[in-house]
């Protein structure tokens, strides 16, 4: 279908981008590499008057390492994320998961940033911004604004980013010696996933001294298996104990209903994939 | 999809049943909510979806599928369609009241069913949403139920004279703006501006009249007519004088009060409670009669009149004693 009419802008810089918005009010969206926005646009589920394209600014793009952390771009594409050298030395997880988002065109296209703001529980990297405990910085009229990943996934498709708010990049800490894996659960290769799980282990004399664990589409917004994250860490690093782990990583979770899973398949598949994912991610 | 939510309200059961009638009260509590029109029990109207970057306006009707007062059951089915595109959206929303001493215990059981373009996006997004719209309508029913129950201090006793009588059915006929017959585009005319009884009506001055759409001097004439026939009067034109003032106390004819859905609970004033308060002030000779009418049945409904009276007369002496300090 073709989107309802909207005005186009295309600002060469960050503040011209938030003035743009700003002015324009409610109706606005931010467009990067479209990748979310233009199916639903096309579908008319969505129907914004004005789209401001930050196609056009290229202060944020690429990683800059910054010592303990490193800062990626909002618009850094799925495909640069698989293939920086950065990212591949210090946040592996974040390649790794980027390379499971849908197809190569949508990966060349789609951005880091406009994954995040989208604020998709289905989408892959929500989970793991927030497993890695990364920090989100938006820059909107009264200036810059760091808003942690655990504060920033509000509601479905819901977000902290304010109306003329652009998010500009995403701190993401290293995590030296941390293993990592990103299992995820699909019908089709560039099909949403039904249930994502995006895990971190650091591991001590063969126990897991810590785990962290993100858990995509299970919920109206990504979140932590804490219960099973408890329980990961300090158990003994062997496929058992981390299973009886993973055990409780459905606990507490609301996942959605649709055509390919009800709630309970879906805990299900959080299980498994916490068990495969934990498993992977301390090396056994 | 099945949803369930419940909530207490901190009134009895029978408050709560009479308020879960009045679709004006009700309808308001659904956020993004929008009323067309109601005759008798179909309810027109619209609904704003906006979630994020989508947004979406359903247009369709709603009726009460099923009131059964002895076991504290109201079902209400509704159906819509997207007025920009195929998509349709249903749902049936089942209202079990259980009395718990003095509170009552509410729990919302929905069923919804939606097509078209969700389904084409291939996830449960509507399903996503419209499990959260109940969720706030629930909530937002439930404020405005405690709300309700805040408001009229002088109000119990006339609610226990109430529960003695059986004949609401054939006092509320009489009242009811169909009992007029009046013609179609004049009946239109009124229920759209909110006018839903003959106390309403009785409560509008000629001007007021004039001023909706579709209603003209011949209109007019008619309905003084029809209204003396029961020994009704238009309310009077406001006292010269003080022009000012008094235009402002009675200018805005009544609305649906649909638009301002997002806070239903600060929304004390019902249409006919509106024009209620008016009649009151203009002649308590009519509004006494009607009473020795109607009986106890009036009384118990005229709660909310009562709060929505002190609502309106504290909002005319606050412009009053603006316009006053602007004067001077």
């Amino acid at each position: 279908m073709i989107p309802s009419k909207f005005d186009y802008v295309r600002p060469s810089s960050l503040d011209e981008a938030v003035r743009a918005l700003a002015d324009a009010g409610d109706d606005a969206k931010v467009i990067a590499g479209g990748q979310s926005l233009l199916p639903l646009l096309r579908l008319r589920l969505a129907n914004p008057e004005l789209l401001v394209d930050v196609g056009g600014i290229d202060e944020l793009r690429g990683v800059t390492d910054e010592g303990d952390s490193l800062l990626i771009g909002a618009r850094t594409t799925h495909y640069q994320l698989v293939h920086d050298p950065l990212i591949a030395e210090h946040c592996g997880l974040i390649a790794e998961t980027a390379e499971t988002v849908a197809d190569p065109a949508v990966r060349h296209r789609g951005t880091f940033g406009g994954s995040l703001a989208h604020g998709d529980p289905a989408g892959d990297l929500p989970a793991v911004a927030l497993a890695l405990d990364a920090t989100l910085i938006a820059r909107g009229p009264g200036g810059d604004r760091e808003i942690p990943a655990a504060d920033f996934f509000v509601d479905y498709l819901t977000t902290a980013l304010e109306p003329a708010e652009v998010l500009t990049g995403i701190r993401v800490p290293k995590l030296p010696g941390w293993g990592y894996r990103y299992e995820k659960f699909h019908r089709t290769a560039q099909a949403w996933a039904t249930v994502g799980v995006a895990a971190l282990v650091q591991r001590s004399n063969g126990q897991v001294a810590n785990a962290r664990i993100g858990l995509t589409n299970m919920g109206p917004v990504p979140v932590r298996a804490t219960a099973a994250e408890e329980a990961a860490t300090g158990a003994q690093a062997s496929r058992d104990s981390l299973r009886a782990a993973a055990s409780r990583a459905g606990e507490g979770t609301e996942p959605p209903a649709d055509l390919h899973g009800a709630p309970d398949y879906r805990r299900h598949l959080a299980r498994v994939l916490t068990g495969r994912a934990l498993a992977a991610a301390a090396g056994v | 999809m099945e949803l369930e939510h419940s909530f207490t309200v901190p009134v009895p059961e029978e408050r709560a049943w009479e308020v879960l009638m009045d679709v004006n009260r009700v309808a308001p509590c659904m956020p993004g909510a929008t009323l067309d029109s109601v005759e008798g029990d179909d309810i027109k109207g619209r609904i704003k979806v906006k979630v994020g970057p989508i947004a979406m306006t359903y247009a369709g009707t709603a009726h009460f599928a099923e009131r059964d007062e002895q076991n504290h059951v109201i079902v209400l089915e509704a159906s819509g369609k997207e007025t920009r595109g195929a998509g349709t959206a249903s749902a049936t929303v089942r209202s079990t009241l259980q009395e718990q001493g003095a509170q009552t215990h509410v729990v919302v059981n929905t069923t919804l069913n939606v097509t078209g373009r969700p389904a084409q996006f291939g996830r449960g997004v509507m399903a996503e949403v419209g499990g959260k719209l109940i969720g706030i309508f629930a909530s937002n029913l439930a404020e405005m139920l405690a709300a309700d129950s805040a408001q009229p201090a002088d109000s119990a006793q006339p609610a226990d004279q109430g529960r003695a009588d059986g004949e609401q059915e054939g006092d509320l006929d009489q009242r009811s703006l169909e009992s007029l017959v009046l013609p179609v585009r004049t009946y239109n005319g009124l229920r759209r501006t909110g006018i839903h009884t003959v106390d309403d009506l009785a409560a509008q001055t000629r001007e007021q009249l004039l001023a909706i759409e579709g209603i003209g001097p011949a209109s007019v004439e008619e309905i003084r007519q029809k209204l003396a026939d029961r020994g009704l009067t238009l309310r009077e034109s406001p006292v010269s004088g003080n022009g000012v003032a008094g235009s402002a106390a009675v200018q805005p004819p009544p609305t649906v009060p649909a638009a301002t859905a997002a806070e239903p609970a600060t929304e004390p004033v019902r249409p006919a409670a509106a024009t209620a308060s008016n009649a009151g002030r203009a002649s308590d000779d009519d509004a006494i009669d009607l009473l020795s009418v109607a009986g106890a049945p009036v009384l118990k409904r005229a709660i909310p009149v009562a709060a929505a009276v002190v609502t309106v007369a504290v909002i005319v002496l606050r412009i009053r004693v603006k316009r006053r300090k602007a004067r001077g």
